[in-house]
């Protein structure tokens, strides 16, 4: 096929045969993708790891407890860096996937209201565990129940089921661990998580090829 | 069949570039005009020759805002292009058998 005269204008363009359109065609949706993507499957299956690593370490040390007293003072700061890391990781990862994109991609200032709602709901519930005495180690896997259905509200308003799942997927390793007690909670947290980190993962990577 | 069916305007590699990093984008979704260079890597003057191109048919939609001093240019595929680029990768699939459209 001949270039079209514009093409010749502008100085850059030669002729493509259907292979060469077909293989660039590729090239660059999935590079597009790619780069538009604020959850990487390759920074989910990160987390993924991250997370059985971390919660696995914490199951370690309590289970041996009697009675259970909770995550010791040397898993804490581990489990504090790993949530730090993990919101700046998201945080970076998305500005930058989004820079200079408006529309739906974006997150609405009304759903990052209701994300933080759902944080503080959390916070509240921990507080008033501990005004009440009960240590919130006992119900590690609480604080994922409020922000997992917020991230599904939001995501069943944008009919963006893949990320609706994950939402529903981290509310349920919530509830899955309050009924597996305060030892069994970390593991059921641990493996659940990772579960739902690399079923997003494998659910992103799909999307990028199909 | 032949090359023949595939619409002149996609198959150039810089509009198609064009046509297909936009299409990546969720319909409705705009992309400013620095990002979508920086993305495909060419001078403004060659992106803009491109975007006129596919502007004049209707196969994207570029709108220009001020925020104070600096004017942002935001550029979109219409549901024409995305209906083109559609047309256009399934004349490129009837071509090739569908052997080498591993993506799309």
């Amino acid at each position: 096929m001949k270039p079209t005269p514009d093409a010749i204008a502008s100085g850059s363009e030669g002729a493509m045969t259907p292979q060469q359109a077909a293989a660039l065609l590729d090239q660059v949706t999935h590079e597009a993708r790619r780069k538009l993507e604020p959850s990487p499957p390759w920074l989910l299956a990160t987390r993924a790891v991250a997370v059985l690593l971390l919660l696995g370490a914490v199951w370690m040390s309590v289970r041996g407890q009697h009675p259970y007293q909770g995550p010791t003072a040397a898993d804490i700061p581990f489990l504090i860096a790993f949530i730090v890391i993990n919101f700046a990781a998201t945080v970076s990862f998305r500005r930058h996937a989004v820079a200079g994109v408006r529309g739906s991609s974006r997150l609405r200032r009304s759903e990052i209201v209701v994300l933080v709602l759902a944080w503080a709901v959390v916070i509240v519930i921990v507080a008033a565990l501990a005004v009440a005495g009960t240590n919130v180690g006992r119900y590690p896997t609480s604080v994922l129940i409020a922000p997992g259905l917020a991230w599904a509200a939001i995501n069943a308003a944008r009919r963006s089921w893949r990320r609706l799942a994950t939402g529903l997927g981290v509310a349920v390793v919530g509830v899955a661990g309050l009924l597996a007690g305060p030892v069994g909670a970390w593991p059921v947290a641990g493996v659940g998580l990772c579960a739902v980190l690399l079923c997003a993962a494998g659910a992103v990577a799909w999307n990028h090829r199909a | 069949m032949n090359e023949e069916t595939l619409d002149p305007l996609i198959h150039v590699p810089t509009r198609l570039k064009i046509v297909a990093t936009l299409a990546a984008l969720p319909e409705g979704d705009t992309l400013s005009f620095t990002r979508l260079q920086d993305m495909i890597g060419l001078t403004p003057g060659n992106l803009i020759i491109h975007l006129r191109k596919l502007e004049d048919a209707d196969y994207i939609n570029s709108e220009k805002t001020r925020n104070g001093t600096v004017s942002i240019t935001t550029v979109a595929l219409t549901s024409q292009g995305r209906a083109a680029l559609g047309a256009y990768t399934r004349a490129l699939r009837d071509l090739l058998g569908g052997d080498l459209l591993g993506a799309l």
